[in-house]
This record gives structure tokens, sequence and C-alpha cells, in this order.
């Protein structure tokens, strides 16, 4: 169950205020900086964000420490960036690290589920504050795009306030894999043109009702709701249909191939910001095992989602992220597991606007501390903003009061900039 | 097989305390106790064995070692053997002792002669396509069956290391091989429950089975839980037990139960589920030759010992760390438990002596 | 609270009604109420709008005290009643609470803060329902409700369904300690681990292993015959924890927060009722679980009363004084504390009759609100609740509401209650059968004749209300899982609201909706396509759907959109389907 974040005292203070924040005002942000919105238009860009729910081993994975004590029976490999060595559980996306960059000294200083979701979402450690996805959706999405600006494909239930002040058309849209969503034709008794007068009175209706003041958010969600299903009605053959065998066969037939079928697919035809969320890889017993299952999954559904952006040319206008809440412990439990640990993990990213084949960060010989570069979700935030051309040190302009994009004691990584 | 040259005590050993076997008899399970432990630094133990003669204990640890001691001690008298780059978590022997084989997590079997005084490795067999699960000898040693996580199981002449015959069929890790005492059957169990009998001449597949209460599949980290941690004929064949788990809640926080399930070989029928009521997995289990079955368990730490037509533990013994594995001398006086904080104890089923 | 003034029938339909117990003489809980809340904002009046008209009170009361909106009919009857407003909006509480539909809103409202939405797994939530229907039908006192749930394991088969609580929570420790301390004293003790305050740490660890102690003598027992589940409990077993800070080790015997600890009576260790065993769940013969029964509704237990004063609050004004409504503790005090004191004080006096309290509630100013305002910056306004807030209806209320507004309803509760008299009539018939045959053997046939003729059509049937009502719920009960699983959400918090896609699917296209659409004899669209005169439409429209006349502009909205149309039928079912789906519609407003 998602909880409401009343846990800090400058956290209530927000809360309160951001609750009505969120009631009263308009929220409806616009850039600060008009020539910027103007970049923007000459090149669509998009984000495909792959969370690995649960929190990725980073000694699984990104950041090996072979032969040390807590290295795992897991041996590293090398990859197509001379010098970079990652987990042997990865040998497809060892392939292609020529086109993706490590963060390897990340420091949440929080070992929370929640706490750590929200920080690597939000960029900032407590809050209500727009996730990236939702800001990426804001700034980038054209005014006339085909299809919702934040998609989530997931199996899970928690539900997340994605899009905070931001207006409630920038929340994510989740959809439950790639089966159509129920309901989405329209019932033959209703014509085409009965479907758009109908609509066309509704929308009146609900603007009227906005009129009344109070609680713009809540009427915001809801009529917003209704672009957002109009949205995807008028895409449905996007859900319709198997995919080419050879497509199942190289993703693979499980849910998360599925899943990054449909991401490709939204991807190609308007999608702003597409998630997919891989589960799960909380594996606090048998991490060694669940994670040969779960990253044998993962590597070559990814590395083809990756092939087929990078071979149509979209891979050098989308920026991808592979991410968790945290990573997991060096020390292993005595269920064979790994747990919670924010204290010195990676994550990997690549695409529109990131320096390729570049490590930035190190962890010490056992993995316990970060050495060298630590960095947080608030600098990682700003990180993907900037790669998109997004000013994350500017501000959302509410009505009334302007609110930083990105956490303004943070700054983005340079060394990840191209 | 080449010639080993037998083990020759050296003037500067100290002497060797009496043999377990030269006590008098007197198996009581209710008075097991701790005799010896056994350590190492670190990390904790993965697996351990008693070799045929009753000299040795090999264990294997969450690092690329492998230690033997003296069965009768001391621990100073401990051997590092090194020779793979990843974790051992099986080990068989040749049956005059002499030769100790380890699966590893190194896609390789390690090959030893295990009475040198500082064994290094024969051969390094490159085995499998990932992990090496398990290792056993024929009982006749003239054949080595391993199988690993390219869903495989092979069959290895110990003279030539020539690769014998491959045993496709499980379409999910295999996580156990063991013959059956008359030598002409093959027997192996998946992470999907999933048990193959195969006769050895023909390479086919003689009987299937299900044993799908020691398997779960967590809907909410869609990940599959189980496999055998350890298997195990009795030594007529009659049955066969298999040390696992059961009632899988949450595969990712280890919420499960211990389970040994033994079955009638001949009847084909699962004729106990030995489930204990606590969390964690059976990791070991062996037949007594006194008749009951003795078993292991973590991360709850204990023997449990089972009469083979109860339901329920006759006794139990706490071990000071989670039981990783278990194995028993040959005189069945004692056995070796490897544990999760990082000691091997020998226990003992007797009377403490006087 | 009798306040006489002239109103102009006008005014009460179409404007804002002024502050009609602004000099209400009595010093009442709803006075009181008034008083605090419109203390807290200097300049109160500046920022409180008007109280809201009487279209809006009977929609909004009626869907908060029977979750559902008014009949067409009740929607004219109170708007054409001249009766003063004041006086017509308390009978209207008074006759709202008196109603069965009364109960059936608080069984949902108990249900969601209870079970939070969790499935059922080993109580049917059939017999869980059904027991909070009860409660509700009895106005139990929630203090004598929370008790009844508190101490119930399950095993025996009369009072099984109110093991739901514990039970469908597979009895997990840690999560039934902490929604204890969050679902009866509005406090999430498992917060402690958020903190960083070294002494607010230790003060909520404390709490939370006291509360433990109650409970963790408690074990899920499954009957290895009929592999139900139930609750047993040992006689013996004590907390220990460790301090987060220090490592040092604590004790602690069952307690409420800062109350004293209760402590074990002698010689109560290991004495059983039944012993605990594989076939039989331990019966202690002195229970912790009774204790916590005892302990949480206990007069010294501020946190009880405060916490079902907050979330009665909430469900009426849209927002808790304590929000999210679970996370009461130090650093997030109440908005307006003095006033939940006087609440949960009012509230305790009164028995913890809830149905009293809310028509307190219900009969306030700031309940009356309305949620129009102009004001540039209405943030300070809705904090202080100077402005009625939006409350989406819950997933039940939606249900009904939509039922009722296209008519479906109507013929449901005429089917039902065709259904029962005809039921009733072949009772009786059956009876005087029975008794006439008792009386003598032999009647002539002529006489038989005339026996069925003195039967139940000349005799008329009275089927009680509450009958027709239970009736009805079963007839509906599918239609109503069915927005339970569209529209649910978690409880715990009030304040944010998320419409999604998938939702504005169902309403644009699912079947269901449409289905309710469809032109019958009876139902609102049936209605509408035989009116001829727009102004006729536009009113029996409003009136259905909104509860409230149609403004001037909105009359000749429809006037042209039906002119506009080939087809009669068509139209109006458009315009009905679009204020259906409007936000006026979703919103309690």
């Amino acid at each position: 169950m998602q909880r409401d974040h009343g846990c800090h005292r400058i956290d209530h203070e927000f809360s309160r205020r951001g609750f009505l924040a969120s009631g009263a005002l308009a929220g409806v942000a616009s850039l600060s900086s008009p020539s910027l919105a103007k970049e923007l238009q000459k090149k669509q860009k998009r984000v495909l964000q792959i969370y690995l729910q649960g929190g990725v081993s980073q000694l699984e994975s990104w950041d090996p420490k072979p032969g040390t004590r807590y290295g795992g029976p897991f041996r590293p490999i090398p990859t197509s960036v001379p010098g970079m060595h990652i987990c042997e559980l990865l040998p497809h996306t060892a392939q292609r690290m020529h086109l993706m960059s490590i963060v390897r000294g990340i420091n949440l200083k929080t070992n929370s589920h929640h706490d750590g979701r929200l920080f690597m979402e939000m960029g900032r450690r407590a809050g209500k504050f727009p996730y990236v996805g939702s800001v990426a959706a804001k700034y980038l999405m054209p005014e006339n795009a085909p299809l919702p600006g934040y998609l989530h494909v997931t199996t899970r239930g928690l539900t997340d306030f994605t899009n905070a002040f931001l207006d409630a058309r920038y929340g994510q849209l989740k959809l439950a894999g790639p089966q159509v969503p129920e309901n989405l034709i329209r019932p033959k008794v209703v014509t085409a043109d009965a479907a758009r007068r109908s609509r066309t009175l509704l929308k009146r209706l609900n603007n009227r009702f906005s009129g009344r003041g109070g609680q713009k958010s809540f009427t915001d969600s809801y009529n917003a709701s209704f672009e957002m299903a109009e949205k995807l009605m008028a895409r449905r053959e996007l859900f319709e249909g198997e995919p080419a065998g050879r497509d199942l066969d190289r993703y693979g037939r499980h849910p998360f191939g599925r899943n990054c079928l449909l991401a490709r697919s939204l991807l190609e035809n308007g999608g702003t910001v597409v998630k997919v969320t891989h589960h799960g890889y909380d594996t606090h017993a048998e991490n060694f095992n669940f994670h040969l299952e779960q990253l044998g999954e993962f590597d070559k559904t990814f590395c083809m989602l990756l092939d087929d952006l990078n071979d149509s040319g979209m891979l050098e206008s989308t920026l991808v992220m592979i991410y968790s809440e945290f990573g997991r412990t060096p020390k292993i439990n005595v269920r064979y597991g790994r747990d919670h640990w924010g204290t010195a993990w990676s994550i990997a990213l690549g695409g529109q606007g990131i320096t390729p084949g570049a490590i930035v960060g190190a962890t010490n010989k056992e993995g316990t501390e970060v050495s060298q570069r630590e960095v947080d979700g608030g600098h990682l935030f700003h990180t993907y903003l900037q790669a998109l051309g997004i000013d994350s040190t500017a501000y959302h302009t509410l009505d009334g009061r302007k609110v930083p994009i990105g956490d303004p004691t943070r700054q983005p990584i340079q060394e990840l900039l191209a | 097989m080449t010639q080993q040259p037998a083990h020759v005590p050296q003037p500067q050993d100290p002497p060797a305390p009496p043999l377990s076997r030269d006590l008098p008899p007197g198996i009581n399970v209710i008075k097991t106790h701790v005799v010896r432990t056994f350590s190492i630094d670190d990390v904790p133990l993965t697996t351990c064995r008693i070799d045929p003669t009753g000299n040795w204990v090999v264990a294997a640890a969450e690092n690329f070692e492998i230690y033997r001691w003296p069965l009768a001690g001391p621990q100073s008298a401990r051997t590092i053997l090194q020779g793979h780059n990843s974790w051992v978590r099986s080990f068989d022997f040749s049956p005059d002792g002499q030769w100790l084989y380890s699966g590893g997590y190194d896609d390789r079997i390690g090959i030893w002669p295990l009475a040198d005084p500082q064994p290094a490795p024969e051969r390094m067999l490159v085995a499998h396509e990932g992990w090496v699960r398990w290792v056993r000898t024929s009982p006749d040693g003239s054949l080595l069956a391993s199988c690993g996580n390219d869903n495989l199981l092979k069959l290895w002449d110990t003279r030539t290391w020539e690769l014998v015959h491959v045993f496709e069929g499980h379409h999910r890790y295999p996580y156990a091989v063991v013959f059956h005492p008359d030598g002409k059957r093959l027997v192996s169990f998946d992470l999907m429950g999933v048990i193959k009998e195969w006769n050895i001449a023909s390479g086919k597949v003689t009987r299937q089975w299900e044993a799908k209460f020691m398997w779960g599949f967590d809907k909410k980290f869609r990940a599959d839980m189980g496999g055998a941690r350890d298997m195990r004929f009795s030594p007529d064949g009659k049955y066969l037990a298999v040390a696992g788990l059961t009632e899988v809640t949450n595969a990712f926080a280890g919420t499960h139960k211990p389970m040994v399930l033994l079955m009638d070989w001949e009847t084909g029928e699962f004729k106990q589920k030995l489930r204990i009521d606590s969390q964690g997995m059976a990791w070991g289990i062996r037949f007594h030759p006194e008749g009951f079955l003795v078993g292991c368990g973590a991360p709850s730490g204990f023997l449990w010992f089972w009469k083979l037509d109860g339901d329920k533990p006759f006794h139990t013994f706490k071990l000071s760390g989670g039981g990783r594995a278990l194995d028993l001398s040959p005189d069945g006086r004692q056995a070796a438990v490897a544990q999760t904080d990082r000691r091997v104890q020998i226990v003992q089923f007797t009377d403490k002596p006087a | 609270m009798r306040r006489y003034l002239p109103i102009i029938l006008a005014l009460v339909l179409v404007g804002p009604v002024m502050d009609v117990a602004a000099e209400a003489p009595g010093n009442g809980l709803p006075q009181q109420v008034d008083k605090l809340i419109e203390a807290a904002l200097p300049n109160f009046a500046e920022h409180a709008s008007p109280l809201c008209n009487d279209a809006e009170f009977l929609r909004r009361v009626t869907l908060d005290l029977t979750a559902t909106i008014p009949s067409s009919e009740a929607t004219r009857r109170f708007l054409a009643d001249t009766t003063p407003t004041g006086t017509k909006r308390v009978r209207l509480i008074d006759r709202l609470l008196a109603s069965p539909a009364y109960a059936r809103r608080m069984q949902y409202l108990l249900d969601w803060i209870l079970m939070e939405r969790r499935s059922s797994e080993n109580v049917p939530s059939a017999g869980w329902e059904s027991y909070l229907r009860q409660a509700a039908t009895e106005n139990r006192p929630w203090d004598q409700l929370a008790h009844e749930i508190l101490v119930e394991g399950g095993g025996d088969s009369k009072t099984r369904s109110r093991a739901r609580f514990y039970l469908d929570r597979e009895f997990d420790l840690t999560v039934v300690t902490r929604d204890v301390g969050r679902i009866f004293m509005g406090k999430d003790l498992e917060c402690a681990q958020c903190h960083n305050h070294p002494v607010v740490d230790a003060y909520l660890q404390r709490h939370y292993y006291g509360l433990k102690a109650f409970l963790d003598r408690s074990y899920l027992f499954t009957d290895p015959k009929s592999k139900k589940k139930s609750l047993g409990e040992k006689a013996e077993g004590d907390v220990t924890f460790t301090s987060a800070f220090d490592d040092t080790k604590g004790k602690t015997s069952p307690r409420i927060l800062d109350l004293a600890e209760i402590i074990d009576p002698d010689g109560s260790n290991k004495q059983y009722v039944t012993k605990p065993s594989k076939s039989a769940r331990g019966v202690p013969r002195y229970s912790r679980r009774q204790q916590l029964g005892i302990a949480v509704t206990a007069e010294q237990n501020r946190a009880f009363r405060l916490n079902i004063a907050n979330r009665l609050w909430a469900a009426m004004m849209g927002r808790g004084l304590v929000e999210p409504l679970d996370l009461g503790h130090v650093d997030n005090p109440p908005s307006h504390p003095e006033l939940l004191d006087l609440l949960g004080d009012q509230l305790h006096d009164h028995g913890y009759d809830m149905k009293w309290f809310l028509g307190q509630l219900a009969r306030t100013r700031a309940y009356q609100r309305s949620s129009l305002t102009s004001e540039p910056s209405a943030k300070v306004a809705l904090k202080h609740f100077a402005v009625g807030l939006l409350k989406p209806l819950s997933p039940e209320q939606y249900a009904w509401a939509t039922m009722e507004a296209t008519g479906v309803l109507a013929s449901t509760r005429s089917s039902a209650r065709k259904k029962l008299e005809s039921e009733a009539a072949q009772a009786r018939a059956k009876k005087t059968k029975k008794t006439s045959q008792a009386g003598s053997d032999k009647k002539p046939d002529s006489d038989a004749k005339q026996d069925k003729a003195a039967t139940p059509s000349a005799v008329s049937i009275t089927i009680s209300s509450a009958a027709l009502e239970t009736a009805v719920d079963k007839a509906v009960a599918g239609h109503i899982k069915t927005f339970v699983a569209q529209f649910a959400v978690d409880g715990g918090q009030t304040t944010s609201f998320s419409a999604t896609a998938p939702q504005a699917l169902f309403l644009v296209n699912g079947a269901l909706v449409w289905d309710w659409l469809k032109p019958t004899t009876t139902n609102l669209t049936g209605r509408l396509s035989k009116l001829d005169d727009p102004t006729a439409v536009a009113e029996e429209l409003y009136i259905g759907v909104l509860n409230r006349p149609p403004t001037e502009s909105e009359r000749n909205e429809v006037m042209v959109y039906l002119a506009a149309s080939s087809d009669r039928s068509e139209a109006t079912l458009e315009l009905t389907w679009a204020l259906l789906l409007s936000a006026e519609f979703r919103f309690n407003h």
C-alpha cells in the first residue's frame, strides 16, 4: 500500500502545503524559459525506463567484485568497452555496453523500498514532487501527441501519484501488460458522430464544473483520464493482434518480453515516456538462483529492444535508463540472500544526451562503500533531464509560485552529459 | 585411473587419535553431542562430505576454496585446496577414497588426489555451460554423473574423463543427480519438482514424477522456487530421500518450510512427506545404517531424526548455526554438518565418553 | 437551531443560502464545532463560502448518510417544501439516519476503514458484510464493535465473521500490530523506522512492542479436518526487543502507548482451558488478546476516541483533522487540536453513538459550506473548512448513484417488491391452507373456492422497508462488486484523487453503463424520449441525474442540442450520458 509521506518533519509541512497546492492551484506549469521550448520542438525526444523492481544486486550486474569475500559465485565478463567488466549474468548486454554508461557510486542513504523508489523517481529524498517520467512528459510531449505522455507497463498494483502538482495529463497511465485494455472499443450502438458530439458536451460540462474553484487537481485528474482514454482508443491497434513470431522469438514469450515489445510499439507510435517494470529482484533469499533467472530474462530482452531502437535510429533521441530503488548488500545472509543496500550501488543509462561507454564513480574493494564520486537520486534526476535538453536548474511555474525542477542542492553529473 | 601412492604417515605428523571405529558401538541419537568443531574464516560453508575411508572431512564455502581436515582433527591440520574460480556445492569420491570430485559454479568439476599432503587438481574439467550443481560417482566408481545449469545431465568416464553420455530432457535446472545402487539407473530432480529416472544403457527416461509440493511460484516476484538440496538412495535402493522445501509463500524472503520427501522406489509412490513446521529448507538427508533418517536444515539450524514410517521427527538436535549439508561417517557413529556459522561440526550419535 | 428566514424559492433553487444558523441559539455540539472552526482563522468570514443551497445539501447529505443520491421524487419534494430551510435540513438529516440505507452506508464505510479492500481469503466477505450491516442497523456503539473485532479468534462459527480483520491479514503479526494501531488509534507505529529523531524513535518503538505484546501469544491455527483457519492463543511468551540505539534489551508487557503495562495475573502462566495441540487451538485461561479489546477501547486511551472522531469527520467533511488519517503523531498534529478533543470527548460521552455523531456533524455550518469559491488562493479556505471540499464518490456510492440516476434502481426495487409480495402471498396461502385443513377435514368444493377468494390478492401485504432493502442489496450485489473492482482505492487518506484511463474507458465504453442507458419503458432515458417539451426534458434530466433544476443557460443548451438532432431518442441518450459522466456527478460537492 502506498504510504502517504508523513514521516519526516519537513515533509509534514510540505505535504500539507503540497495538498493545498495541488488542491487550489491551477497546476498549469510552464517552462520559465521560452527559448528552451523552441529548442525542444526541433527534435522529438523520448525516454525508456526499465525499472528492475525490488533492488537488483549491483554485484550481480554492473559492479562485480570477483574473488572478494562477498563477491559471490558469479564472475565478471569483459564488455564491448575496453576495461569495463560486468557480471556474467548479462552476456548480451555486455556486447552493447558501448551504447551505455554505468554510474557506480550511488548512495541514497536509505534502505527502504518506498523511500528509495521515490528518491530515484522524484530526485528528492522527501516531499511530493513529480516523477522524472512526468516531468519529461510535460516538457517533451508535443501538443498533439497521439498517446498519453507517460505510459507504464507493469503488473504490480502500487498506486503512484506521479504528477504531483503538474497537470494530471502527465501522470502515468498504467498498462497491465500487452493485452488489450478493457473497454477500448466503443459499443456498436454508438456512432462516431454521436461519440464526438457527446464528448464535446461532456468537455463543456466539465469545464463549467472546474470553474467552481476549489480542488482543481481532482477535476483535472478526472478530465485528464478521459483524454488519455481517448488517445488509447484512437491507437487501439497497438494492443490488438499478436506480435510477429520473429519478435516473440527474439524478445521471449514471457511477460517481460511481451511488455518490452509493447514498449517498443508505444515509443515508435508517439509515446513520450515509456516505463517497463520487471518483477522482481528483492532477493533476501537465494539471491544467486533468482538473479540467474531474472537477469537471464532481462538480458536478452533488453538487448533486443535496445537493438531495435538503435537500428531504427531512435536511440540517439531516446534516453534509456535501467534502475532500481537500491542495490543489495555485499554481505550474504544465511539464506544465500542479499538484503537492501542503498549505500553503494549502480545504475546504467545511455542514449539521448549521454556519453556512452563511461563508468562514473566507484565502490571500494568489497563494495561496502562508495570510494569515488558519490551521487544520489538528486544528481541522477538532474542528469536525466539535462540529457534530454531540459534545464533541470530552471523552475516549474505554477499559479503564484515557482518550484525548482531539480533539487537545487544537487547538480547534474557532467561527465555523463554528451 | 593413474596410480597414486597411498598416504604414508610422515614422521612429523602428530599421533592420530583413536579412530571412531575402534570405539565400542552404541548408537543412541538422543545422546547426540558435538565432539569436534572445525572452522574457517569469513564466510559460511556451503557443503561438506566425509570420504569413504572415514579419514577426511572436506568442505566448501562461499568462496573459491575447498577445505580438508582429518576427520579426527585437529583444526590446525586443515588444508586448503585451490583450483576453482567459484563456489563449490557438491562433492563425491572414488569408492576407495583416493579421489575427490568437486562440482563448482565455475562450470568445472575438480578432480583431486585426496590423500596428497597438499592436493592440487589433477584436472579441472569443463563440464557444463553454467554451474555444475551436483556430482555423483557410480557405485563401482567407473562413472561420474554431473548436472548443471545447461539443464543437462552428463556421464563421465572416471578413467579417461571422456564424456560418455548426455541426458537431455529437463526444462529447468536439475539440482541433483544420483545413481541407483544397482548402478543401472540415474535419478535427477529439478527446480520445478520434476523427477526423472533414466536408464543409463538406453539413455531414456523410464519413469517421471512431479513433486509439485516441493516447488512454488512466487506470483508477486515472478520466480520459481524449488529443487533438491540433497538426494540419497537408501543403501538397498528401496527408498529415495530428497531434501528441499514446501509451502512457498514468499520465495524472496525465504518463507517456506523444510521438507524431506521419501519415495518408495519400487512402487514409485510418495511414501512420506516429512514437513517441519519452521521456516527454511531441508539441506541434507541421509539414511542411517540403523534404519532411521537424519536430516539437517537452515536457517533454523537443526538435525532431525525420523523413523521411516513416522511423519514427525522422533528427535531433534540444535546446531550452533544453519545446517547446509550433512554426511555420515562410514560406521554411522558420526556426522559432519556444514554450517552457516563458518563451522563444520562433527557430532557423535552416542553417549558422551566417561 | 431554529432560524426562520423568509427564503424565496428561486433563491433556494439557484442561489447560495445565507448563513442560516449564523445567530443560532444554543450551545450544542454543532455550534461548538462551528465556533472553533471559525475562530481558527482570522477573517474567517472573508474566506468563507456561504452555505450550500438546498439542492446541494440534499444531494450531499443523502450521499454521506445513505451512500446514494436522492430520487427525482425526493428531490422535487425537498425543493418544493416551503418549510424554513434550517428545519427542513434537520428533518432530512434525521429521516436519512432513520432509514435502512443508513446501515448500508455505514457497512461500506466501516468495511473500508477496517479491511482497506483486502481480499477475502479465510472469511467470506458476505458474512463480514452482514455482521457490519447488522451492527450498523442496531447502531452498535463503535467501542463495542471494536472490542468484538479485536478479541475475535474465529473459533466460534456464530461470531467467526468478526475475525476477518485478523484472518484476512493471515494474522501476520507485523501487519496486524501495525493495523491495530493505525485503524483503531490513528497511529502508524511502524513509522518509527522513518524518524531520525532519537527521542521520537524510542518513543514509538516502545509503543509498537507494547501493542505487539497483546497479540504475539496468538497464532494462526489450521483445523486439520476442516482446514479452516482461526486464532489459537498460548498462555506464555514474552516480547523482548533490542533498542535501536544502544543495543540494550527491553522487555514489555502489553501496554497501549504510554498507559500502564498490563501485567499477567499471578499463576496464569501456562494455564489453559484448552491446551494447544495439532488438533485443537489453544485457549488460555488468561487471554492477552481479550485484554487488547478492553485496553484499546478503555476510557484512558484517548487515541481511540480521537481516531474515530477524526475518521468520521473526514468521511463527512472530506478531510481529516489529522491527515493522513492513520498517521497521527508528535510531528503530525491535528489542524484543529481543540476541536478534535471536543469531538472525541463528545463521541465518547455519547457512548460512541456514531449515528448521533454524524447527525451532529451534518448540522454544522462547516458541513454545509458551499464548495463554490472565488478565492484566488483557496488553499487557506480549504484547510480551514471555510469552503466545502470535493469528495470523490466511493465505488459503492458511485454504483448506487448511477443506478438511481439511470432509473435502474427504481425498476430493481419494483421487481424486488413484486417478488417479495408474491413470496409473502404464497407463504400466506400455504399457511391459510394448512390451518383450514387442520380445522376441518372435508370441505365442500364451493367453500374451498371461497377460501381461495379470500387469499392474499385481496388482503394487502406489507413488505418492511428493511426486507425490501435487503432484497435490493442482493439484486445489485454484482454491480457493486464491478464498481468496487474499477474504482477502489486503499484507505488511509482522503487528500489525493487520481482518475485512471481504464476507469474512463469503463465509463465511456463499458457494457454495464450502456446497458443502463438503453431506453426502457421505465428508466430515465426511456422517460426522456417520451417527453416532447425540451424544457421538460432539461428539468427531468437535471433533477434525475444531478438532483437540481437546470439553470437558464443549461435549459437552452439542452434545447439547442435536441434541436440539432434528427433522432430525439439518440439525443436524449447522449445528454444523459454526458451528465452521468460529468465531474459534477462524479464528485460529492
